[in-house]
């Protein structure tokens, strides 16, 4: 059984002047479930890699790392193989073959086993993880979250103590993620075996964890419960607390003694205290006539003649200078929309109008001066460096003054120090950021983008929010589409959700999500019995202030 | 397709079928024998993809079959028997027509097995067989597979992307093959980034540490055992007929056949029992469900 | 220390001389040999024995060299491209960048790679375009090219090669050793009395395609050769791959 004790451990990266991790001790007991929390970057994927062998980075590491008292470094490759097992954030990343059952049997086929035995594990390991109906499967048909149920899956088929997750839900819809962290909490408490994991989105994750580890710039603190953490976070003003759940951003905030995890207990923690309802009363809005940009009117879509309609009598437009944020689940059509409203695929009935012309057909988006970005930020990287991409974006977009653009945009998206990097070389919030800049040097008069915030921390993402809206201030129109609620509530000035190919409702920001009951922020959820319409958590840490002021 | 009872044996089963029936049929230019077999091969593609499939595979092969049988006597001016002079003063024979079209329905023949062989062998067919006598190979394949939907999804979404921020190439070809293959060197880069982390996933679970075994879906049962058993039989007895020369047929200068004797209608009569087997195999199991749910 | 890498530049040596008589002088020494002695159908199986026993010594060596996760992995990738390229192209039958990446693959990792990446672009390649009794002699062309690739142009240092020779190269190879194999494959496979009328007619009416392929190679080597293998060595030097 696995019982981790890491004692001093510097790592430096050839050719870095700052170490990746100093002197980090860490302490996981038997049967643990430790959530290690940190802004991109602070060293946690590299601490992670530590706990492996065959992982490790190049570099030169001072320290130790203990497996039940035995130096890693002392237990054979192959008995770290089948006792550590590793989940990485990327489910398409980690899947070696092209079918399911090869796939589950791959890390035994390595070790050498026998087929009795491989095909009792296989077997056990599909029917545990629910695996059975795609079995026969090629992966490329799997969902995200099913990929990344199969790289667990994998992995516990050679039977591990000790998992490592390195931001496993990053890359997944919340409702996969909450399904994938369920199954890895289920591992934790049934069969006993040791977790370790990194997240960005703590709202689900928090409450599954018995210890929390904070990493910050390569150093550590020692695990605590996560109650102690938030209040450890909140009382050191660290910039990590921005990333807690909003019941105990609340708690925290409210100097209450118990700290709430979930919406649950956060409701529960609201109502004890009597509070008065109130409503928040929004300033009128400035009555500037919008122009719109995007009109599109009763849309249907299919792919296929003989296949269902993914878009159905769908109704959609946007504004010049507005956010406007589209919600809703997997399947929905969302991204099907983006790239009819992009011209890449012809709606057949409904009508596109582009400022205020009607678009017959397919049309070229970089004409209509349409910005677009998919859900990978690299798949407008084409040059050796950002600055190299930033000139072929102007270039093509032609007219004056291309340098002065550049500088312009560079500066907007806070990428001036990245202009000589390799675009494959920078962190996912640099690359959002840099194929933003990318796009936004052709001159779009609207910005279409596919999860943006995916695979954000909370930093990143709150700097990235106050980006966008630099941008709608400069009157562009911006489309986000997301799972984040969170995000759309903070920076969308409108949103819709999509549901079975049309947009069934929309609304100003605060209307929508008041009005829902299941698709709204944690906030809301917590104090929707006493503040009806307050969405975001400094709201309600702002009314119950003024509520205990006036008694 | 899954309702294919053949489907459904072991592999090697399936690749020693198809490898005897094509082998003999490519071997022995003998009217009979490619008669047999491609009546088996087109009541097995029958059964494979039904009628409508049918019709769009003879769509395929007729013009093929004439082509092959014109050409060969244009070509080929052996043979006694003169039917007509070509208008380059060469002889149309009645022995190179009749290779012809021989040779036309064995090409035929082998077209439709192969048709069927598409079919019933499946890429992970192949990453089982592969995966007992070359396993890294067999393990380079499987990667191949699984990647190639990736990549393919990949380039059409990189193409997606870039419509939005370079204008529409559609008029300059040139331009436009540049920029497509712009697209495929940036799939390049996040293909082998890509590779890096899955061979980190590879490692982490043991890969290169000894010697790998190989696990399958596929189990050798009775059957199996039954189904190889008459191949062998059926193959043998074909090639001893075949060896004891009373099947031949020899086309140039005249045709001369040889069809006679005990040994030649028992061998004929095991190649048609081997090219049949799938079909045969189809028939009894269909009667096996009749009578099963006739009695429920 | 020197001995013994001396002792390895000689297997080495050994084994290239090994599978360089093998893919260029017995294959068609045999077919060869076949055309002569044989007329009949037997020789079509003979000369596929032949292509199957030439890749034989091949993908044994490959199975012995025990390559580590990331070499296979990148070859793997690199395999995948060519599929997928092959597969993008579809509209244009003859305009194909599979031997492109071929060749581009035996230049980044050597003329063994190279062989098995074009074998196997053309192989698996053919789950999407149909198994057929051509397969073999792609596998074949393909492998040449990208055996011939890593033999002219793999330089170990990774310094990249002239693109002039390069396009060459490609355009006569896809020209004559592709065109040559595949279209002896069609009448070999069609007819069984092979004369010199008929090969000649099949390498007639081939020419044209033929061109455009290799038109085809010339460009996609012109355009992609640089940066394809200016990533694969980015790659190659960063992990020490395939050496």
């Amino acid at each position: 059984m696995a019982n981790i004790k890491i004692e001093n451990l510097t790592f430096t990266y050839p050719g870095a002047s700052q170490p990746a991790l100093k002197s980090v001790s860490l302490d996981v007991k038997e049967g643990e479930l430790l959530l290690v929390i940190g802004r991109s970057g602070c060293g946690k994927s590299t601490l992670l890699r530590h706990l492996k062998t065959a992982l490790t980075p190049h570099g030169s590491s001072e320290g130790s790392v203990l497996v039940n008292g035995t130096r890693l470094s002392d237990i054979p490759e192959r008995e770290q193989a089948e006792r550590i097992g590793f989940v990485f954030q990327h489910p398409d990343d980690q899947i070696v073959t092209d079918k399911v059952w090869h796939e589950l049997a791959f890390g035994l086929e390595s070790l050498g086993m026998d087929a009795a035995g491989m095909r009792l594990r296989v077997a056990e390991m599909a029917s545990y993880f629910g695996l059975e109906n795609v079995f026969y499967k090629n992966v490329s048909e799997l969902s995200g979250g099913q990929k990344q149920l199969l790289n667990l899956a994998s992995v516990m088929a050679l039977s591990p103590d000790l998992i490592v997750l390195d931001e496993p839900t990053s890359q997944l819809d919340p409702i996969a993620a909450f399904n994938f962290l369920t199954t890895v909490k289920k591992l934790n408490t049934e069969l006993g075996i040791t977790v370790i994991l990194t997240e960005h989105r703590l709202e689900e994750a928090l409450p599954f964890a018995d210890k929390v580890a904070v990493m910050e710039n390569g150093s550590i603190t020692v695990p605590d419960t996560p109650r102690n953490t938030a209040r450890n976070l909140y009382a050191s003003h660290s910039p990590m607390f921005a990333a807690m759940p909003a019941a105990a951003k609340l708690s925290c905030e409210l100097g209450m003694d118990n700290v709430a995890l979930t919406p649950g207990e956060g409701r529960g923690m609201l109502l004890s205290m009597g509070l008065a309802p109130k409503l928040i009363s929004d300033k009128p809005e400035k009555a500037n006539v919008k122009e719109p940009v995007i009109e599109a009117s009763e849309l249907y879509f299919r792919y296929e003649k003989d296949e269902p309609d993914i878009l159905k009598k769908l109704d959609f437009d946007i504004y010049a200078g507005e956010i406007y944020g589209l919600v809703g689940g997997n399947g929905a059509g969302k991204s099907t929309l983006l790239s009819v409203l992009s011209g890449a695929r012809t709606p057949y009935r409904g009508k596109i109008i582009i400022g205020g012309q009607r678009k017959k057909g397919r049309f070229s988006a970089f004409e209509e001066r349409i910005g677009m970005l998919s859900q990978d930020p690299r798949t407008v990287f084409s040059g050796n460096t950002v600055g190299e991409d930033l000139k072929t974006a102007a270039m093509n977009r032609g007219g004056e003054d291309v340098e002065k653009r550049i500088a312009d945009a560079a500066r907007l998206m806070d990428i001036e120090d990245l202009l000589d990097r390799n675009p494959f070389d920078l962190s996912g919030g640099e690359q959002q950021r840099t194929a933003i800049a990318i796009v936004m040097l052709t001159q779009p008069r609207v910005l279409l983008l596919d999860e943006p915030t995916k695979g954000m921390d909370a930093a990143v993402k709150a700097a990235f929010g106050e980006k966008l809206c630099e941008l709608r201030n400069g009157g562009t129109a911006i489309l986000i589409v997301t799972h984040d609620t969170e995000f759309c509530a903070e920076f969308a000035d409108r949103v819709g959700m999509m549901f079975d190919g049309s947009i069934v409702t929309e609304n100003a920001t605060r209307e929508f999500f008041c009005r829902n009951t299941f698709y709204t922020t944690a906030a809301n959820r917590i104090a929707r019995d006493v503040y009806m319409n307050a969405i975001l958590t400094e709201e309600v840490a702002g009314l119950v202030r003024e509520d205990k002021q006036r008694r | 397709m899954q309702k294919d009872s053949f489907y459904t044996v072991n592999p090697a089963v399936n690749i020693c079928f198809f490898a005897a029936v094509m082998l003999i049929t490519t071997f022995v230019l003998h009217p009979v024998i490619v008669g047999v077999s491609l009546a088996a091969a087109c009541a097995y593609t029958l059964m494979l993809k039904g009628r409508k499939a049918f019709v769009y595979m003879l769509a395929f092969v007729v013009p093929v079959v004439l082509a092959v049988s014109v050409i060969n006597p244009l070509f080929n001016h052996e043979g006694v028997t003169v039917l007509f002079y070509l208008w380059n003063g060469n002889a149309m024979t009645y022995e190179a027509v009749i290779y012809g079209c021989v040779s036309a329905c064995m090409f035929a023949a082998l077209i439709m097995w192969f048709f069927c062989l598409n079919c019933v062998m499946t890429s992970d067919k192949y990453v089982y067989l592969f995966g007992r006598i070359i396993p890294t190979l067999s393990l380079v394949f499987s990667m191949v597979l699984r990647f190639v939907p990736g990549i393919i999804s990949r380039i059409r979404e990189v193409s997606q992307a870039r419509r939005s921020i370079s204008p529409d190439f559609g008029k300059n070809p040139i331009k436009g093959i540049r920029h497509g293959l712009s697209t495929v060197s940036v799939t390049v880069t996040w293909a082998l980034e890509k590779a890096v982390n899955v061979s980190d996933s590879m490692k982490s679970r043991g890969y290169g540490l000894g010697r790998r075994t190989s696990f399958s879906v596929f189990s050798f049962d009775k059957r199996d055992c039954a189904l190889s058993a008459i191949m062998l039989v059926c193959f043998a007895a074909c090639v001893a007929a075949l060896a004891s020369k009373t099947i031949s047929f020899r086309f140039y200068p005249s045709i001369k056949q040889t069809f006679a004797g005990w040994a030649a209608y028992g061998g004929c009569a095991a190649f048609a029992v081997l090219c049949a087997l799938p079909v045969l195999l189809n028939i009894k199991e269909n009667i096996a469900w009749r009578i099963l749910k006739s009695r429920i | 220390m020197s001995e013994k890498t001396n002792k390895e530049d000689k297997k080495k040596a050994y084994r290239l001389a090994l599978s360089v008589i093998v893919a260029l002088i017995l294959v068609p020494a045999v077919i060869a040999l076949g055309v002569a002695v044989w007329d009949d159908r037997k020789f079509y199986i003979v000369s596929l024995i032949i292509i199957i026993m030439s890749m034989v010594p091949f993908a044994l060596r490959f199975e012995s060299r025990k390559l580590r996760a990331r070499e296979l992995v990148v070859l793997a990738a690199m395999i995948a491209i060519g599929v997928a390229a092959r597969a993008a192209f579809y509209m244009t039958p003859q305009f194909k960048p599979a031997v492109a990446v071929a060749i581009i693959t035996g230049i980044a990792f050597g003329c063994e790679s190279g062989f098995i990446a074009g074998a196997m672009i053309a192989f698996v390649s053919n789950f999407i375009f149909g198994q057929g009794s051509w397969t073999p002699w792609q596998m074949e062309a393909m492998g040449i090219l990208g055996f011939l690739g890593g033999i002219l142009f793999h330089k170990r240092d990774g310094s990249l090669p002239k693109l002039l020779p390069l396009c060459v190269f490609g355009g006569l190879g896809t020209l004559i050793i592709y065109g040559l194999i595949v279209d002896t494959s069609t009448v070999i496979t069609t007819q069984s009395v092979i004369t010199w009328e008929k090969l000649t007619a099949a390498y007639v009416s081939g020419f044209g395609p033929n061109i455009v392929h290799a038109a085809a190679t010339v460009i996609f080597l012109l355009i992609l050769a640089k940066p394809l293998l200016g990533k694969l060595n980015r790659v190659r030097v960063k992990y020490g791959l395939l050496e």
